[in-house]
């Protein structure tokens, strides 16, 4: 691959006086898995959001597939090929499966020359796309609502894994999931990464990052503090980054 | 609870409306005498025709979890802008245009224009300036009644144009075209919210705006889309009313507000947003008219409406708690 799907060149944020992102700058490739690891504040969901579109950054900028990149609205990031599954679940609980599966592109028929939405299509989608990830929800036409929390995130999981694009960022995605729903979870991510597609995922479990991830990017007070290949570090390497006992980044230990 | 319980239960909470309609007119043509006959019912639905019109508008922005108090002050200011223009005494202009039938459209786009650029200035607010509704909508209502009194000088429009009466008073299956048009406007809006994106994305927006924002639904556009409906259906009952009452008062319409926002929380709206259908609010319109027609038949006086409609929209709010808990239950 010659040129890196998503490049960050020294992205900073701030809010007032505080500085949520210093400066941070590293890149994705096609087919890679990026694992975002750092303490609680860090900055990783307000990164994650600038990629979006859901927040512009104070200063530096990003390239995607080469080419100049500030999304404002997540509706533009969308449009670029960007899908993303928040930490805090972003379903609609008073409408069905189905129409949060499609939420803001359904599947229209024109009649009269008016859009008029395609209910049985996007339900056999919605089915094909559970059934295929061995998610198992009694009916579709159920609201989110009488859903349990693991059902809820497989729905957004299954979405990111249907409409793929070109990037996929995944802020904590695994966190009401149990464990045999979480292992699916990761041969989805996989799966998706085996067809060319970029994948960030931010998460707090190390065995995660090191079971999914090709690379692992640790951010710490607003700055890169480590990017290391999985094969090349360990657990515990990785947490003295997240925790500062070893100074990357601020010249060699003495 | 097995599920077949749940899906009895949730299908009764959803129609609770039409349930409670059924039994009213059951009851009141079992206890009063002579409401039991089709021209009565028949002018149930004619009566709630200007209402059931404005109660769409406002159940628009509701559902999409925003609120419109201006509806009402925004038909009265429609009807007095088609009353001085059309009306022949009063502070009426008697414009006459030929052909006679051209008053129509023109009178109709002139309300709905009206109603429309208040609802985009509402939205418009809400939207950009990130104020609340509730009190940019309270504001409206205030300053455009006040417009109507301005405009009117205090005075009234009389004797519309009889091109534009025509409507009121011509009849087809026993109703008036007013009526007629009611029934149209609810029909097509019921179609927009549960078949197109852009009633679906409406409850969504009601449901989770942050949801919608982040799935890269465009939440603003759709808002204002809104208001302005609301604001343009709300010109429609204005443009109603003033054929209904031929002309147009300065205190034409007041306390319409309260009866459309009981009618939509009656149908079955929730006024936390997201929840609600428009056939319901229909049923919730024809409750109210149902009910005032038994006071008027009975004789009681015209000032106990005003009192039972209060308690009626405290028992509608609720109502809507209470159902809120049941769900809760069944989730």
């Amino acid at each position: 691959m010659s040129e890196p799907l998503l490049v960050l060149d020294n992205v900073a944020k701030n809010y007032g006086a505080i500085e949520a992102l210093k400066g941070i700058s590293f890149s994705i490739d096609k087919g890679e898995v990026v694992a975002l690891l750092g303490d609680n504040g860090a900055g990783k969901s307000t990164l994650v959001k600038i990629i979006a579109g859901g927040l512009e950054p104070t200063s530096g900028r990003m390239l995607f597939e080469g080419k100049e990149f500030l999304a404002k609205s997540p509706a533009e990031a969308k449009a670029a090929g960007i899908e993303t599954v928040y930490q805090d679940l972003s379903l609609c609980t008073n409408v069905d499966v189905v129409a949060n599966f499609f939420m803001g592109r359904e599947i229209t028929r024109k009649v009269l020359g008016i859009p008029v939405l395609d209910e049985r299509a996007m339900e056999q989608v919605v089915q094909k796309a559970l059934a295929s990830a061995g998610t198992r929800i009694p009916s579709l036409r159920t609201n989110v609502e009488h859903l349990s929390g693991g059902q809820r995130q497989a729905i957004e999981l299954n979405r990111f894994v249907h409409f793929g694009g070109k990037l996929v960022l995944l802020d904590e995605p695994f966190a009401a999931l149990g464990v045999e729903q979480t292992r699916r979870g990761l041969d989805m991510i996989r799966q998706v990464a085996s067809q060319g597609i970029g994948v960030v995922i931010i998460t707090h479990i190390m065995q995660q990052a090191f079971q999914v991830a090709d690379r692992i990017v640790v951010i710490r007070q607003g700055v890169v503090a480590g990017d290391v290949a999985r094969n090349k570090t360990s657990p515990d390497a990785v947490i003295n980054m997240i925790t500062g006992e070893t100074l990357a980044g601020a010249g060699p230990a003495s | 609870m097995n599920p077949r319980t749940r899906q009895t239960l949730e299908f009764i909470l959803d129609n609770l409306v039409w349930f409670m309609l059924v039994f009213v007119l059951v009851v009141f043509s079992i206890l009063i005498p002579n409401y039991f006959q089709l021209g009565i019912f028949a002018n149930i639905i004619e009566a709630s025709s200007v209402l059931g019109v404005m109660s769409i508008g406002l159940a628009l922005v509701i559902i999409a979890g925003h609120m419109d108090l201006s509806v009402e002050s925004v038909a009265a200011l429609s009807a007095m802008a088609v009353g001085i223009l059309f009306c022949s005494s009063g502070i009426g202009l008697g414009i006459q245009l030929q052909p006679q039938w051209l008053m129509v459209p023109v009178s109709l786009l002139i309300a709905l224009a009206v109603g429309g650029l208040i609802g985009a200035f509402n939205g418009y607010l809400v939207v950009r300036v990130k104020m609340s509704a509730f009190i940019i909508t309270l504001a409206s209502y205030i300053w455009v009644r006040g417009l109507v009194l301005v405009i009117s000088g205090g005075r009234s429009a009389q004797d519309l144009a009889p091109a534009i009466r025509w409507f009121g008073i011509q009849r087809l299956g026993g109703l008036p075209l007013t009526a007629w048009i009611a029934i149209a406007c609810f029909v097509v809006f019921s179609l927009i919210m549960a078949k197109t994106p852009f009633g679906r994305h409406l409850v969504m927006i009601g449901g989770n705006e942050t949801a919608t924002f982040r799935a890269g639904i465009r939440v603003n556009r759709n808002l204002v889309i809104a208001f302005v409906l609301a604001g343009t259906i709300a010109g429609l009952a204005g443009w109603l009313l003033a054929i209904r009452t031929s002309g147009a008062t300065a205190n034409l319409g007041v306390g319409l507000l309260f009866n459309a926002f009981a009618a939509v929380v009656i149908g079955g709206v929730s006024l936390k947003g997201g929840v609600g259908t428009l056939p319901g609010v229909y049923a919730g319109v024809l409750l109210l008219s149902a009910i005032n027609t038994a006071i008027n038949l009975m004789g009681l006086p015209a000032n106990f409406t005003q009192v039972i409609h209060g308690l009626l929209v405290l028992a509608a709010v609720l109502l809507d708690a209470f159902k809120q808990t049941i769900r809760q239950r069944l989730a």
